[in-house]
This record gives structure tokens, C-alpha cells and sequence, in this order.
């Protein structure tokens, strides 16, 4: 017995003895750098290429995989099967809220399928990002929200590679004051509300590269759909120009407690069919959403347990855990819907297009939609805010692509473009007089998520390291033609009550990145590779 | 075996071929294709969502089960729903269709009629510079690549010269209560010009070349030396008789060149901005919309195999040599 236990411990010390003099001054691992195909977007797979490139210089093996889209998302999000991945979170407009972004660093996301998947855990930001998800009070809620970025710089779990510029055009000759928002740049809510004609039309087109899916508030899954659709449609708060939710619908937001919002119905509001907006509308809208389950608002009100009429203009909506959010993304993107239109409706989602209802209350209402061509709305001069507005109608050119858009401005058939310029078209547009560029930085992001799960990202020292060799500026020098901005946080700059421009920058430093990887006690080999501390 | 055999035989072979091209659909754009949920949702929709979509398009069922319920629903006609649209796509694709025949059938038409009467013309003129010189222009129109023509027409004749409108088939917005209200006015036509100019510009060298390749050999037969001895003109010889017995391959070319047309010149209607097939089909593939992409791609494949047949039983009215009889 006792021999045999000697031989097991003689083993065993071998055993141990040998995986220890492995560890010893080990070789850092071969790093597997994924990126997108070149034909599904040049510019991160470019930039994949150039980043291996800095990183060789310091000896670390990196190879770089380009791979299909779809393969991407399972790999990244359900398998968490990588090094190192340059993925993009798009800036989509309930994102404004920092609740997003920032749980994307959140420790109890970081399951298969969630939107952690670097797996960066730190208690301290799970704190607060919990204590920030309940604050009701903004400037409360900022300070949080500030603190977490700090940590997040501190720690570098992701690298926030840049942030692209949007370029819209107008013509500046037939309409004045367009307002320019953050990430939407010209085609945002508030546009067509503001701009005042400077001739005798009044009428403001705007010519669109694509279509909506279709105009289904119960169905539409693309930006294409929903930026039209809260024109015809009010919601109970909209996001001002810079962000900031003002009550819109809504009169007044009263936060009871943590679990419950009330709010004030704006009196002597209708539908575009002349029927009031009621209390009874807004409790249907929720209570049908939820009962209907659609899934891409699923986010929107999934923290609602109930919702309530009290008196004649109050509503109180009952949340089952405390949700920040609620104010600035639930109550922002959910239109009202008329009860008496969709109480009838068994299965919204499988009326055609000539069953969907377009009835709204908002400050346009809809007039005709011819598919592949043509939408126009029509100012709601019943609506409160229809004083305002110093247009009678919004018109939307639909073009085959981007160079139909551009071409339309130059001959003048449209007034402003709604998507992106392409980057060629940028220098043509500035030459023309009666054209105005504007470059509007998105607040989605391209980022470099690292899995900390793995060697070598589990360490910070390395992470910090290859920050200081990512050169975004050549990046978005040569790849962007100058049009972006170079990351830093999760919440971009643009956003600016939120972004916290304080924290940690990791600027363009190879020596430095030298710096601290010697400091930390790495060493190369004879062939230049780094090795990990002794 | 007479003419109808003859055509049933056509038939079954056709519903074959359509099979054929039903399977090859199916297969090809769901192994060629990126997952439709990621051109669903927009970057970064939750896993969650995704499966929902996934779900509920039933693309969470096996591949040959779901290969099955597409062929029994386009036997019984159904096309099924668009994806993208989420619609159904029998209401999708008509007027488009529509609208892509009506810049279609004339183009086709006038290249078809302009080019083997060029045709006869070259042959008659052989030698002389105007042979020269129409060969040249007609292979010259006939490489360049439309995208490139129809652009260089858009900046000339739409943004330079402002006389001619650059995308749309009308000024908008405009009011038809039918489709013929919407294509009987002068601005249709307006619209009209420049893209069908493009097309028949590049449809017409291929006619015309076809047209005078077989007249030559036409020319040197003893049929048409007996014209000459009778006393019959030039002209008359040339259009009458050399020209009619040249006919056969351009109605041909013409037939499936008018199949083809039913997919629209795709390039031409993106860079026109034309509501047409072409411009579904290329948005369908762009969405990943497999069911849109499908019924557009069969119904191009059955029209072509429709032009055909059309073409085969179209030979016999004019070369009465041509005789029905299945392969022996």
C-alpha cells in the first residue's frame, strides 16, 4: 500500500514537475484575429490585417481568419468560440440610453448567446451598472454611468476601434434650419418639424436608397420602417436633438417609486380618423404589444408587469424589476396605437400591405405609399405641435441605391438624402454650391473584443499592450477616408450627456506598449517571439 | 407524328426542366445565400430574436423537409411569403413585372425590328464604309457594359443636358387608377426614353450581326442569282427574298432574348431606379428573401422556356422545310 503511494506521489510530482517547467518562460499563444470577408465589409477586414501587422512587430504570432458573417455571430455570441473578434454593435436609436452598451460589459451577460461574450467580469461595474439600471434621477444616474467607463478604460476588455462618420447632403437653396442629430444625422424625428422653405414649396423630399419592409407597427423590423412610422405615429416621450428625453404625448412623467412610473396624458389630442387619444389607447397599445409578442420590442417592454388607468388622464405602469431605461427607451420607441382600429386585429403580423392600418396621431399622418417608388405624409394640422411646422408635406423618393440618392440632389428632385453618401460621392457634393455636406459620428461602434477566458487576453497587461498598438488613426485615415472618430468608449462621444471623456485613452505608442510588457517581466526568444514571465 | 404530339412532348420536357430549375433554386440559394436572419435584423439583435425569426420563417425545420413544402406549395401555385416584406408574394411581384415589361417589350421590340433591317442594310453596303462603321458602333454598344452606357446617359442627357429625367418611370407623385392610366401619358414616355435607349442600343448589334452573318451566305445561293437574272431590284431582292430566308436565327435570338427580357436588364433598372423584376430579384438576394429570390428567378426560367417553345413553333410558319417529329 504505502509503496504504491509513494509511486502515485513520485508521479504525480513528475507530472506536475513537467507542466511546470513548461509554464516556465512559455511562449505566448498564437492569437486568432476574426474578422468579416472583404466583399461583406473592406473596411474591417482591412483593418483586421493592419492590426495583426502592429502586433507582430512585438513578436506575438497573429493570424488573421476572415470569415462569413452568420459564422461570425455563432462563433462570437453562442459558441464564444474565439481569440479575438472586430464585430460592430450598430447605433440604434433606443441605444442613446447607455443600458445597452454598457451591458455589453455587464458580468451576468456573459453566458453563451448574450452580449458579453468577451466574458469580462468585474464586480465593482456590476454594482453599478445594477445601481445605475435603477436610478431614476439622470444627473444621478450620470455620475454611475460615468464611473463605469472609467473602470471599463482601466480594464480594457473590448477595444473601441473607431466610430463612423454618417454624411448626409442638402440642398440649401430650397429649405433652412435641418436639424443634425446625434447618429441620425439629418433623417431624425425632428427635421421635418423644423425646417422652414425658402420657396414657395413646401413640400420637403427626401430621397431614400431603400424602402421599409413594410409599414406594419406590429411587423417592421428595419430602421427603414420605424423612421417613418414616428412621423405618422406619436409616442408618449421623444428624444430631443441632443438626447434628452422631453415628454412628448405625454404631459407630464411622474416616477412613483422604483417599480412605478405614472404619466399625464396630454389632453385634446386625436387620431388622424378625428378620434380623441385616450388613456384607454395608451393602456391598449402596451397591453396589445405585449399580449401580440413582438419580438424585436420585446426589449422595449419586457420589464413591464402592468399597466393601469387612474382617472381620466393617468396611467401608471408597473415595472417587475427597477429599469432606468424605461423613460428613455420604452416610453420613446412604443407608438400609440388607436384601440378602435387594432382591438379587432386577432394577428397583426399576417395582415398584407393593403390590410395594415396607418392611422396614427402623430404630427404627419400617411398619405400613400407606392412600393419601390414613392410615400408622402401630410402635416396633421390637428396636432399640438402642428404650429410649429412650416411644411404641408414630407415626400420620400425611393431610389435603387445610393447613386440614384446622389443624382437626385444634383439635379434637384430631392432636398435631402437620408442615408449615408458613399465615400466617393463626398468630394463631388462639396464642389456643387447649392449642396451642404454634413458628417454626423455614429454612436454605434466597431470594437476588438478580446476573450478574457484565454491566454493571452486574460491578462491585462497584454491587453493594455496591444491597445497602444492599434493605430486608429491610419485606420480611419486610409480606411475611412477621414470619416470617423477614434474609439474609446462603449458610449461614444456624440452622446454627449452620457460619454465620459475623462477616462484612460490607449493612444498609438509602440514603445510604450514595449514598455509595459518588459515592465511585467515578458522576454522574447531568439526568433523574436514573446514569451511570458518567468 | 403530327404538330400536337409533337407539343406534348415540348411539355413534359419542360415541366421537367422546371423541376429541374425548382431544385437547383432551392438548393443553390440556401447553400449560396448568408443566413436570412442576418439580413433580417440588424447587426447585433439578440440571439434570443434571432431564433424567434428563425422559427417562425420555418427554417429551424430540415432542409429537405422544407424542400418539400416548397415544391407541393408551387405546384398548387402558392409562392409562399416574403421574408423581408412579409408579405405574400403573389401581390409582390405583379406590377413589377408589369413595370419591367413595359420598358422591356419595347426595347426588345425596336432592336428587333432596327437590327436585321441594319442587318440587310451592312450586307448590302458590304465593303463600303458605312459597313464598316455600323459593325463597329454595334459591337462598341453591344461590349459596353449598360451600367456604364446607362450613367454616361444619365450624366449627359439627365444631369448635363437636363432633358431627360433620371430615375423613375414617373415624375412623382402621380395618380392611376390602373395600370394603363399609369403608362398612356407623355411623361411615362419621358421617363421611358432613356433606358430603353440603352437597351436597344445593346440589343441591336446582336440582330443585326446575326441578320448579315446568314445573309451573306443567303447572297451567294442560286435562288437568289435567279432574282437577280429575273430582273427583280436590288432592294426587292435584298428585303424580300434574301431576308426572309435570313430570318430563322434572329427569331431565335429574338425568342429567348424576349425571355430573358422578363428578368429586365437588372443593372439598367438599378441605375435608372426603374420599379421593376430586376430590381426585386437583386433586392431579394440581398436580404437573403429565399422565397422573393425563388418565384423571381422561376418565373424568368418558365418565361424563357415558354419563348422557346414559342420560337420552335414560330420556325414552321416561317420555313414550312422545318417539320415537327420527336427525336428518333
Amino acid at each position: 500500500m504505502r509503496k504504491k503511494t509513494t509511486i502515485r506521489v513520485i508521479l504525480l510530482s513528475l507530472v506536475l514537475l513537467f507542466f511546470t517547467s513548461l509554464s516556465l518562460a512559455s511562449l505566448v499563444p498564437e492569437i486568432e484575429l476574426i474578422t468579416t470577408t472583404e466583399a461583406y465589409d473592406p473596411i474591417r477586414y482591412e483593418a483586421a490585417f493592419m492590426i495583426a501587422e502592429e502586433w507582430r512587430t512585438l513578436g506575438f504570432r497573429v493570424n488573421v481568419r476572415p470569415m462569413e458573417f452568420s459564422t461570425i455571430l455563432a462563433k462570437f455570441y453562442d459558441e464564444q468560440d474565439f481569440d479575438a473578434t472586430i464585430l460592430g454593435w450598430s447605433g440604434r436609436v433606443e441605444r442613446l440610453d447607455p443600458q445597452h452598451f454598457l451591458g455589453t460589459l455587464h458580468g451576468e451577460q456573459t453566458d453563451p448567446g448574450a452580449n458579453n461574450p468577451g466574458g469580462y467580469v468585474n464586480p465593482i461595474y456590476d454594482a453599478l451598472f445594477e445601481a445605475q439600471s435603477k436610478e431614476f434621477d439622470v444627473n444621478r444616474r450620470r455620475v454611475l454611468v460615468h464611473e463605469m467607463q472609467a473602470i471599463a478604460a482601466r480594464d480594457m476588455p473590448v477595444n473601441v476601434l473607431f466610430y463612423r462618420d454618417e454624411v448626409n447632403a442638402y440642398n440649401n437653396t430650397t429649405f433652412a434650419n435641418y436639424v443634425i442629430m446625434a447618429g441620425e444625422a439629418l433623417y431624425n424625428e425632428w427635421t421635418p418639424l423644423n425646417v422652414v422653405p425658402l420657396t414657395d414649396n413646401k413640400v420637403l423630399t427626401i430621397g431614400t436608397p431603400q424602402e421599409p419592409d413594410n409599414i406594419n407597427p406590429l411587423s417592421s423590423t428595419s430602421v427603414w420602417g420605424w423612421k417613418f412610422m414616428r412621423m405618422t405615429y406619436d409616442k408618449l416621450v421623444r428624444l430631443s436633438e441632443n438626447v434628452e428625453p422631453i415628454p412628448w404625448a405625454a404631459e407630464e412623467i411622474i416616477p412613483v417609486d422604483d417599480l412605478t412610473v405614472d404619466i399625464i396624458l396630454r389632453s385634446g389630442m386625436t387620431f388622424h380618423d378625428g378620434m380623441p387619444v385616450t388613456v384607454q389607447d395608451v393602456k391598449f397599445t402596451f397591453d396589445y404589444y405585449i399580449e401580440k409578442d413582438f419580438a424585436y420590442f420585446r426589449p422595449f417592454y419586457r420589464m413591464i408587469e402592468r399597466t393601469d388607468i387612474i382617472g381620466n388622464s393617468r396611467v401608471r405602469f408597473t415595472l417587475k424589476e427597477p429599469y432606468a431605461p424605461f423613460v428613455t427607451v420604452t416610453l420613446t420607441q412604443i407608438p400609440i396605437l388607436p384601440k378602435h382600429i387594432w382591438e379587432n386585429i386577432e394577428n397583426p403580423a399576417d395582415l398584407t400591405p393593403a390590410q395594415v392600418p396607418t392611422v396614427g396621431s402623430g404630427p404627419f399622418m400617411f398619405d400613400r405609399y407606392d412600393r419601390g417608388e414613392y410615400k408622402r405624409i401630410l402635416t396633421f394640422k390637428d396636432h399640438f405641435a402642428a404650429d410649429q411646422i412650416n411644411i404641408d408635406a414630407v415626400e420620400y423618393i425611393i431610389y435603387a441605391d445610393a447613386e440614384g440618392v446622389f443624382t437626385g440632389l444634383l439635379t434637384g428632385e430631392i432636398d435631402m438624402t437620408a442615408w449615408r453618401l458613399e465615400p466617393g460621392q463626398v468630394p463631388l457634393a462639396e464642389r456643387e454650391s447649392h449642396i451642404t455636406v454634413v458628417s454626423v459620428p455614429d454612436f454605434g461602434y466597431y470594437h476588438l473584443t478580446m476573450n478574457l477566458r484565454r491566454e493571452p487576453f486574460d491578462n491585462a497587461v497584454v491587453r493594455k499592450a496591444l491597445s497602444h498598438l492599434i493605430d486608429k488613426d491610419t485606420i480611419i485615415n486610409v480606411l475611412l477616408q477621414g470619416r470617423g472618430e477614434p474609439g474609446s468608449s462603449v458610449v461614444a462621444p456624440i452622446n454627449a450627456f452620457w460619454h465620459n471623456p475623462d477616462i484612460v485613452k490607449y493612444e498609438y505608442n509602440p514603445e510604450l506598449a514595449r514598455q509595459l510588457l518588459e515592465n511585467a517581466g515578458f522576454t522574447w526568444d531568439a526568433q523574436g517571439r514573446i514569451m511570458y514571465p518567468e | 407524328m403530327g404538330s400536337k404530339g409533337y407539343i406534348f412532348g415540348r411539355l413534359v420536357q419542360i415541366l421537367i426542366t422546371l423541376w429541374i430549375i425548382l431544385t437547383m433554386l432551392f438548393f443553390f440559394f440556401r447553400l449560396g445565400l448568408p443566413d436570412p436572419t442576418v439580413a433580417l435584423v440588424s447587426e447585433g439583435l439578440s440571439p434570443d430574436d434571432r431564433q424567434i425569426i428563425i422559427e417562425r420563417f420555418g427554417l429551424d425545420q430540415p432542409l429537405f423537409t422544407q424542400y418539400f413544402i416548397y415544391l407541393r406549395n408551387v405546384f398548387v401555385g402558392e409562392f409562399g411569403t416574403s421574408f423581408h416584406y412579409k408579405a405574400p408574394i403573389s401581390g409582390l411581384i405583379g406590377e413589377k413585372l408589369l413595370n419591367t415589361l413595359v420598358l422591356m417589350i419595347p426595347a426588345v421590340l425596336i432592336a428587333y425590328i432596327i437590327g436585321p433591317l441594319l442587318g440587310v442594310l451592312l450586307t448590302w453596303k458590304r465593303g463600303t464604309k458605312l459597313e464598316m462603321g455600323g459593325i463597329t458602333v454595334g459591337l462598341f454598344f453591344r461590349s459596353a457594359p449598360m451600367f456604364w452606357t446607362g450613367m454616361l446617359f444619365v450624366m449627359f442627357f439627365g444631369i448635363y443636358l437636363n432633358w431627360f429625367p433620371t430615375s423613375g418611370m414617373r415624375t412623382l407623385p402621380y395618380e392611376a387608377a390602373n395600370f394603363f392610366q399609369k403608362i398612356f401619358t407623355l411623361d411615362f414616355l419621358h421617363h421611358l426614353i432613356m433606358p430603353m435607349m440603352v437597351i436597344v442600343l445593346y440589343y441591336t448589334a446582336l440582330p443585326m450581326l446575326i441578320m448579315r452573318n446568314t445573309m451573306l451566305e443567303t447572297m451567294g445561293e442560286d435562288f437568289i442569282e435567279f432574282c437577280r437574272a429575273r430582273g427583280v431590284s436590288m432592294r426587292k431582292v435584298m428585303y424580300k427574298h434574301a431576308a426572309r430566308n435570313a430570318l430563322l436565327p434572329v427569331v431565335t435570338q429574338a425568342a429567348v432574348t424576349a425571355g430573358l427580357a422578363v428578368g429586365g436588364q437588372v443593372v439598367v433598372e438599378v441605375v435608372f431606379s426603374w420599379p421593376g423584376l430586376g430590381m426585386e430579384m437583386l433586392n431579394a438576394v440581398r436580404t437573403s428573401d429565399y422565397p422573393l429570390a425563388q418565384a423571381t428567378f422561376l418565373l424568368l426560367a418558365s418565361m424563357v422556356l415558354a419563348m422557346n417553345l414559342f420560337a420552335d413553333i414560330l420556325y414552321s410558319k416561317l420555313d414550312p422545310r422545318v417539320v415537327y417529329k420527336r427525336n428518333v
